[in-house]
Formats: C-alpha cells, sequence, structure tokens
C-alpha cells in the first residue's frame, strides 16, 4: 500500500463506441476529438438537410460547416432535451432559413405567389384518389420524391421540409419562417397538391 | 369547395384542428365524397413524404469536411465557446434572495416584541401576520396569556 493519495482517474472514452451523450459531455468539456467524432457520425444528416433546402451542394457543404461551427460555440446550451443530431439538425435549419431569407428566396414570386395563396392551380384540379408511389420500392419513392421536390419553389419545398421531415406543427414553421399561420396552411396544401400533381406525372411516364 | 373548407380538411389530415372542429370535419368527410377524396390526395402526399424523405451524403470525405470545421473553430475571428451568460447580478440575487427571507421571517418574529415595545400595551389574546413572500409563507400566533408564540412556515 503506498502513502501517496490517489487521483480521481478520469473516465478515459472509446471514441468510435462511445454513445453520443457521453461525446457531447467530453466536447463540452473542451474535448475537440469528441466533437470530430460526433461530426464524422453525423455529418450526413446535417447536410442532408442543408441540401434539401438550398438544393446546391456548395452552398449545403458550407451551411452545414457552419452548423458544426455553431454547435461547437453553443454546445454548453444543449442540455439534451432532444437529440444531439435533432438539435444540431435545428441548427443548420436556422442557418438555410437566414440564407434564403438573405438570398430573398423564400418570396414566391409572382404568379406562383398569387397561386400558392389562393390554392392556385392545384386548387381546380380533380383530388387524385390513386396514390402516386405505391406498389414503388422505397429506393424509387425517394427519387421521385427528391425530383418533384427539386421542382418546388423555395418556399413550399421549406415548408413540406419543416412539417413533413422534421414534424413540426403550423405555429412553429410560422415562427420559423415568419409568415402567418394562415400563409403556411396555404403554401403547404400548394405544395403538397402539386407534389401530388407531379408524383403522378412520373407515375405515367415510369409506370411501374 | 373553397379554399378555406379545403384548408380545413387539411388541417384535419394534420391533426390540427381543436376537438369540436376536428369532429365537425370528420363527419363532413364520411358524407362528402368530395371531401373525402382531396382528404385522400393529402394523406397520399404526406405519407410519400414520410416514408421516401431523400438520403444524402456530404460529397466529400470526412478528413476534408471536419478540417474545414475544424479551420473555422480555430480562426481568431470566429467566437470562442462560453457557458450560457448569467443574467446580470444573478450572484446577488443567489445570495440575498434567501437573507432577504430569513430577514424577513426574523421580522415577522420581532414584530409582537416590536410592537410591545412602541405601542402602547393592549392586552390581547392571539394575532396572526401573514408572510407577503411568494416562495414562504409564514403564519404567526402569538399568544399573550400562554407566554408562547407559535410560527408556520410554509415552503411552496
Amino acid at each position: 500500500m503506498s502513502g501517496r493519495p490517489s487521483k480521481p482517474r478520469q473516465k478515459r472514452i472509446e471514441y468510435p463506441s462511445a454513445a453520443d451523450e457521453d461525446l457531447v459531455r467530453a466536447a463540452q468539456g473542451g474535448d475537440m476529438v469528441a466533437f470530430e467524432e460526433l461530426v464524422g457520425r453525423h455529418r450526413d444528416k446535417v447536410y442532408a438537410r442543408a441540401f434539401s433546402m438550398m438544393r446546391n451542394e456548395d452552398e449545403a457543404i458550407d451551411l452545414s460547416q457552419e452548423a458544426w461551427v455553431k454547435g461547437w460555440q453553443r454546445l454548453q446550451q444543449f442540455q439534451g432535451e432532444a437529440s444531439f443530431v435533432t438539435w444540431m439538425t435545428r441548427v443548420v435549419i436556422n442557418l438555410c432559413l437566414d440564407a434564403l431569407r438573405k438570398q430573398k428566396r423564400l418570396r414566391t414570386e409572382s404568379i406562383e405567389h398569387m397561386d400558392s395563396e389562393s390554392g392556385g392551380v392545384e386548387r381546380q384540379m380533380p383530388p387524385l384518389i390513386i396514390n402516386p408511389t405505391e406498389g414503388l420500392e422505397r429506393q424509387e419513392v425517394r427519387q421521385r420524391i427528391d425530383q418533384a421536390m427539386s421542382q418546388l419553389s423555395y418556399a413550399h419545398r421549406t415548408v413540406l421540409i419543416l412539417h413533413e421531415f422534421e414534424g413540426l406543427e403550423y405555429k412553429e414553421i410560422a415562427k420559423r419562417m415568419e409568415c402567418s399561420i394562415g400563409t403556411i396552411m396555404s403554401r403547404l396544401f400548394y405544395a403538397r397538391r402539386r407534389l401530388a400533381a407531379l408524383l403522378m406525372d412520373l407515375k405515367q411516364e415510369r409506370p411501374t | 369547395m373553397n379554399h378555406e373548407a379545403a384548408l380545413r380538411i387539411q388541417a384535419w389530415v394534420d391533426g390540427e384542428l381543436p376537438s369540436p372542429a376536428d369532429r365537425e370535419v370528420a363527419a363532413w368527410v364520411e358524407r362528402d365524397p368530395d371531401a373525402a377524396a382531396l382528404a385522400t390526395e393529402l394523406r397520399h402526399a404526406r405519407s410519400a413524404l414520410r416514408e421516401g424523405e431523400p438520403e444524402y451524403s456530404a460529397p466529400v470525405s470526412r478528413e476534408f469536411y471536419w478540417s474545414a470545421i475544424e479551420r473555422r473553430i480555430a480562426s481568431p475571428r470566429t467566437p470562442q465557446p462560453q457557458a450560457p451568460a448569467a443574467p446580470p447580478f444573478a450572484w446577488l440575487a443567489r445570495w440575498f434572495v434567501p437573507a432577504g427571507i430569513l430577514a424577513a421571517l426574523a421580522l415577522v418574529l420581532m414584530l409582537p416584541a416590536l410592537r410591545d415595545q412602541f405601542a402602547p400595551p393592549v392586552k390581547r389574546a392571539s394575532e396572526e401576520v401573514e408572510s407577503p413572500l411568494d416562495d414562504i409563507s409564514s403564519v404567526t400566533f402569538r399568544s399573550e396569556s400562554e407566554g408562547i408564540t407559535v410560527v408556520w412556515v410554509n415552503a411552496r
């Protein structure tokens, strides 16, 4: 038995196998290697959200990297109410919304604007009761959704992303997009009907 | 069907309507084929999106991606992480709030003695004093005849 007082042993992290929570705690304590591991694990998810909103690879890389920098700076604010990747996704969404606002891409323009607020051409269309993705493999559904989403305006795509992919309620989307709930409902309606029509076109072009 | 009616159906599909309106729209969709068809189309679009969210991967290597982040974090122009800023004078509140509560309690306890000292002597059987504090309430009972003081302290 030695007479020297024993130092409290610090828990060693096995970075590749550590849980996100442990990595976050370590990163909050200044451990950059733990943060790098988090980036490595979730970079695709954060990049994907940026790309789905911006539809441009360079912008998506830049904004997603910026989101990670912001994440590092604000890591002390992360309290674990949601998962870390959900928190990071919200960070990148806010950055994308800021970028779209700066570039004035969130405005629905001219005729499309009037259409979207009133329901537009899609409002006059009879509803499509056939499921346009029925019988498709998941990968094919993804490809068609991607193709259809790329044809929507930024404003309509964003509202679909926030509602369907992020699961946000009308009120929360209105807050983030800085517009009224009525506008969000109109945009969502227009975007869904347009998307349904685009998916139906693809179904007719490429039947299963 | 007008635009407002269509939006109500959409809100119903999304579970955004409060209870009485929710039941009304459900009954309407039940009996009106146009309303039912629109609800079906909106549901199809919603489920296609939820099941078929496209997946994208960052088109650069992990090392390249991280190196740019690392550079930006290390840049002198990038503000370094800080703990969330405490509101000004938070430290003051941390010490002074409990001290204030204790002082108020002491005052409540001393009230009968002070009153006896400065007021003309009036014989009272008992009295109650309530604390005005929000977080801690107390009621003091003083019996002159028994010569006792009882304080109830209720911490919420």
